[in-house]
């Protein structure tokens, strides 16, 4: 009955579903459908809420890669979760995940698509405090929150689309592009995304969020939750194409990019070094998303999508080995005792890198021509390529921590490549890794993008690898002496290894404002201003008037008090009197 | 409508007979089958016999009024099995569920007025009566004097409405139109105080935390929607002064909105936090209201309804935990994820309906709201942000802080979630979330 575990189950059923999409798309893209699925919930004042579907190659395929991806992950965590209690939960709530995105994939409606986006953001949060610590209670609610930021944009966009009488922003796209009331749609739709997807204000998260199990991590950071913006950015993306705002864009995800590769190379956490490149892929989709071709960041998306979850399963092999340690300080020559983990790694780090003919060389070398071959500045020009550059740089620096330096760790250990249940799962994306660009390239590409480029400018890529792979040698190898030459310059090694600060302000720099203004309120209004002229402030004055009163009544005075009731009674009397006779 | 008047008067004998508990319960839920099956049109009041009458305003409400008389009853077991005076007890909620009935369903103002302010001396009943600690006295004081110091006014306004135009019918109140400003506050403030509006809300975070669960789960059940409906019910008279005054409250609410958003992360109370956390959402219903137009109105109402069954099943779980630990502090109620991962669940989806997570009645009810506000000044898109961002943070504030961590370990015994309790809060969940498919229910009443 092992075999019928949840695990099996649901990976059984996600894969049959992948292939089921790889068949529809197929379909689709040879006949070139789109297919609308509407179900009304309600229609008044001329405005219907709906819940619609849509159903094109690109959804298809991207539904294909999550449920691929996920289903891939869930097998890898009957091994990696083996020793979990709630089993269960965790499978669960990894397939509601991945109902989220497939449900946030398929709407091209404002309001339907919450479903999607809030969920999201709710199972996300759920995995991330998955582990009982106050690690991952904080990099939760720091991802929830960041995420929320995302969902409150999403309503106000619901608000501003009112007046277009239906909130499918995909019949709108073309018509309304020079709208006053499309500019604001587009401007917090951009803003939307790029906390989902975490560009500069708001990219503290995602390496926080590196506090989930790992398989949650090789889901959420290559296809599901930080592509989602992206995603949402490629559907609006006929709408956004030339707008100031877009550029704005362009520059905040090239810093992102940038800043994620430079911070990636001073972390030693596994597990965040991983994350970092994420982030800086990222940066990368959405800036070439920015520039105006959003299916090279679609194809992006996608190989991005296959060997950065391989990488993240190889991450979590290495870390169970490692006996729970992240830190790659202590890894070292792990090439000799577990060669096939290696291989998988090894091939998703240099996918990533773009070496040729892995999946990530189809894409990013296209995009680095097509910025090559694009009329932007040179600043922009130099952020892809030393961002690439950087990312030759981590990559290289993490596969000689890990595989060539000296082994580092306690003398007890114990390294097992037999754990076939993990090393399945990782083929299976490792195949995904080298193939899957050619593959992608061959169908979702009608027409080959002309480049045309002068020979220095094309090999740009190779200069730019050469050297980052050079300073990642060295980086690796650098000694206590060398080390300590950072403290040199401080101020600026904590700016660059600390995310310029990210994590700092969108924590420490937000919530005590917050916090302390809600005390004051707490402390001035409610028990202050409010209280005193309602509740204890009444009772205050009613009882000092009572209390005036009785002091009359019942000390000494008492008598006077009698005495001024006996001549009043005469008084009136004499007046009843006076007016009796008067009558 | 005489009907379940009758079915309702002929269930207090039942109340005292002994060990009918469940059988006055499933009464009710007899009851609700009845009222659900009844005959209603979306336009119109119908169903009128003597002065009673239904439109799809009062009939949603009424329904929520008798879906939570059933949860309370229900959450309330405890005191059946302790013996702590349930046959009074069920007399009690039996009497609320008439008053609140006649509340909703009566056409006459005035005597909308009478069982509006007649539903309080039962839950005050149940507050003083029920308590747990001496302050319930104090909150039960504050709980009347708030109340009734605003709607002395409304029954005089109600009196200079019988005085000027002679008949005071609710339907017939959609020809008059007063231009008074005296009036309109006299008439307003009473079921602003009820809501609660930020500034006259003390009373309720006190009731919440002295109250029982029942009692606590009528005030943010139906209670607050008393106030609602009142609002719907009179802002029709004074669509003119109205335009020019409404812009007070709702500045006052969505700004208090927010004020008391940034309070609920300074509570350490779960009662406490719930309860801040429903007058903040009940400012936004305010704002709502007070833009009069037809996405307020019908975002409110669904609002109200959704934090009816959302606020009233948090409660729930609070008294649940509360029964266990016998505390409702947040130093304590810590690591439940641990002892009861079932119950956790039901933490995490009733939390998520109270940040307007999908598909709740919630989600639905903010949409339309902040389509109301935003369309009516679209200033107020700044306020509503910073509310709606920060309600999932007090919900996640208090979701994590009891389910995440280490559990208190001064925990002598412990007993699991019981069927009882999941099927309570499944009956909150569930109406809250699949009355979204049937949506044109809230939204298309007037």
């Amino acid at each position: 009955m092992q075999k019928f575990s949840i695990c099996f189950i649901s990976f059984f059923v996600l894969f049959s579903f992948s292939m089921i999409n790889i068949f529809f798309f197929s379909y689709f893209v040879m006949n070139n459908l789109v297919y609308i699925l509407e179900w009304e919930l309600i229609s008044f004042s001329s405005m219907s809420i709906v819940m619609s579907i849509l159903l094109d190659w690109m959804s298809l395929l991207f539904m294909m890669f999550v449920s691929l991806i996920s289903s891939v992950v869930i097998f890898y965590s009957k091994s990696y979760m083996s020793s979990e209690l709630n089993l269960n939960r965790f499978i669960i709530l990894v397939l509601l995940f991945v109902f989220s995105m497939i449900l946030l994939i398929i709407s091209p409606n404002i309001i339907s698509i919450l479903l999607g986006w809030d969920g999201l953001g709710l199972v996300s949060y759920c995995l991330v405090i998955y582990y009982q610590n106050i690690k991952s209670y904080n990099a939760g609610m720091l991802t929830a929150l960041s995420n929320r930021v995302g969902d409150v944009f999403i309503l106000m966009v619901i608000s501003w689309m009112m007046n277009y009488g239906s909130w499918n922003y995909f019949f709108y796209l073309d018509f309304m592009v020079n709208d006053y009331m499309m500019m604001m749609i587009s401007v917090m739709i951009i803003m939307a995304a790029m906390t989902k997807s975490a560009q500069i204000p708001f990219s503290s998260w995602l390496p926080a969020a590196m506090a989930a199990p790992t398989p949650v991590s090789a889901l959420v950071h290559s296809s599901t939750l930080v592509t989602a913006g992206v995603y949402l950015l490629i559907r609006f993306n006929s709408l956004l194409i030339d707008m100031f705002f877009f550029k704005v864009l362009l520059l905040l995800s090239g810093l992102t990019m940038f800043m994620a590769g430079i911070s990636a190379n001073y972390e030693f956490d596994l597990k965040k070094i991983i994350a970092l490149s994420t982030l800086s892929q990222l940066g990368l989709m959405m800036s070439i998303l920015s520039m105006g071709f959003p299916d090279l960041a679609f194809f992006h998306l996608l190989t991005h999508a296959m060997f950065k979850a391989l990488l993240f399963m190889c991450a979590g092999v290495i870390i169970h080995m490692m006996n729970d340690i992240q830190d790659i300080r202590f890894m070292g020559g792990i090439s000799n005792f577990i060669p096939l983990t290696c291989l998988c790694l090894n091939v998703s780090n240099m996918a990533l890198c773009g070496i040729p003919f892995l999946a990530g060389f189809y894409s990013k070398d296209l995009i680095l021509e097509m910025v090559s071959m694009s009329n932007l500045n040179f600043f922009i020009f130099l952020l892809y390529y030393v961002s690439t550059g950087l990312t030759m740089f981590y990559s290289f620096r993490l596969t000689m921590y890990l595989m060539i330096n000296d082994f580092n760790l306690l003398s007890v250990y114990n390294l097992y490549d037999e754990d076939y249940v993990m090393l399945k799962s990782m083929f299976t994306l490792m195949m995904m890794s080298v193939l899957s660009g050619s593959m992608l390239m061959w169908s979702i590409f009608s027409y080959p993008y002309m480049i045309y480029l002068p020979l220095n400018i094309k090999l740009m890529v190779i200069y730019v690898s050469i050297l980052g792979a050079f300073l990642g040698y060295l980086m690796s190898n650098m000694n206590i002496y060398s080390m300590n030459k950072y403290l040199k310059s401080y101020n600026l090694s904590s700016f660059l290894c600390l995310m310029w600060f990210m994590p700092n302000l969108s924590t420490y720099g937000l919530n005590f404002y917050f916090l302390n203004y809600g005390q004051l309120m707490l402390k001035n209004i409610d028990m202050g201003w409010s209280e005193f002229y309602s509740g204890q402030g009444l009772v205050l004055i009613l009882k000092n008037y009572t209390v005036f009163y009785s002091f009359f009544q019942m000390n000494n005075n008492f008598k006077i008090y009698l005495f001024s009731f006996v001549l009043w009674v005469c008084f009136l009397m004499m007046f009843m009197m006076i007016y009796l006779n008067s009558l | 409508m005489m009907k379940f008047l009758m079915m309702m008067i002929f269930m207090i004998p039942l109340c005292f007979k002994k060990n009918m508990f469940w059988m006055v319960q499933m009464m009710l839920f007899l009851m609700m089958y009845f009222f659900m099956n009844l005959m209603i049109n979306v336009m119109y009041y119908c169903n009128l016999s003597y002065m009673y009458s239904c439109d799809m305003l009062s009939y949603g409400l009424i329904l929520l009024s008798i879906w939570i008389i059933i949860l309370m009853l229900m959450s309330s077991e405890s005191l059946y099995k302790m013996n702590f005076y349930p046959n009074f007890f069920m007399f009690n909620l039996i009497m609320l569920l008439i008053m609140l009935f006649l509340t909703f369903s009566v056409m006459n103002l005035f005597m909308f007025y009478l069982f509006f302010e007649s539903s309080l001396i039962f839950t005050l009943l149940l507050i003083i009566g029920w308590g747990y600690q001496p302050e319930r006295i104090q909150a039960g004081m504050y709980f009347l004097f708030y109340t009734l110091f605003a709607s002395l006014p409304l029954l005089l306004g109600i009196f200079y409405i019988f005085n000027k135009m002679n008949y005071i019918m609710i339907y017939f109140m959609k020809f008059f139109n007063f231009n008074l400003y005296l009036l309109y506050f006299s008439m307003i403030m009473a079921f602003l105080v009820k809501m609660p509006m930020y500034f006259v809300h003390l009373w309720l975070p006190k009731a919440h935390v002295e109250a029982p669960v029942s009692g606590s789960m009528i005030l943010a059940g139906v209670m607050l929607k008393l106030g609602g409906y009142g609002l719907l019910r009179v802002l029709i008279l004074f669509q003119k002064v109205g335009l020019k005054l409404n812009i007070i409250f709702i500045i006052i609410s969505l700004l208090g909105g927010f004020y008391l958003s940034l309070k609920c992360f300074c509570q350490v109370d779960i009662k406490s936090l719930i309860a801040y956390s429903s007058v903040a959402h009940m400012s936004m219903v305010i704002g709502g209201i007070m833009t009069m137009n037809y996405w307020g109105f019908i975002g409110s109402y669904i609002l109200m309804i959704g934090h009816g069954l959302c606020s009233s099943g948090m409660f729930c779980l609070a008294n649940i935990n509360y029964e266990r630990l016998h505390s409702r502090s947040l130093y304590i109620n810590k690591g439940m994820m641990s002892l009861m991962p079932s119950m956790s669940l039901w933490w995490f989806l009733l939390m998520s309906s109270n940040m307007a997570a999908p598909p709740s009645l919630n989600l639905m009810g903010e949409i339309s709201l902040i389509n109301s506000l935003v369309s009516w000044c679209w200033l107020s898109m700044f306020l509503l942000m910073l509310i709606s961002f920060f309600s999932a943070g007090y919900s996640l504030y208090l979701y994590s802080y009891i389910q995440h961590g280490k559990f208190y370990l001064g925990i002598y015994s412990f007993y699991m979630g019981l069927s009882r309790e999941y099927l309570l809060l499944m009956l909150h969940w569930l109406p809250l979330n699949i009355l979204i498919m049937k949506i044109d229910y809230f939204m298309i009443w007037f």
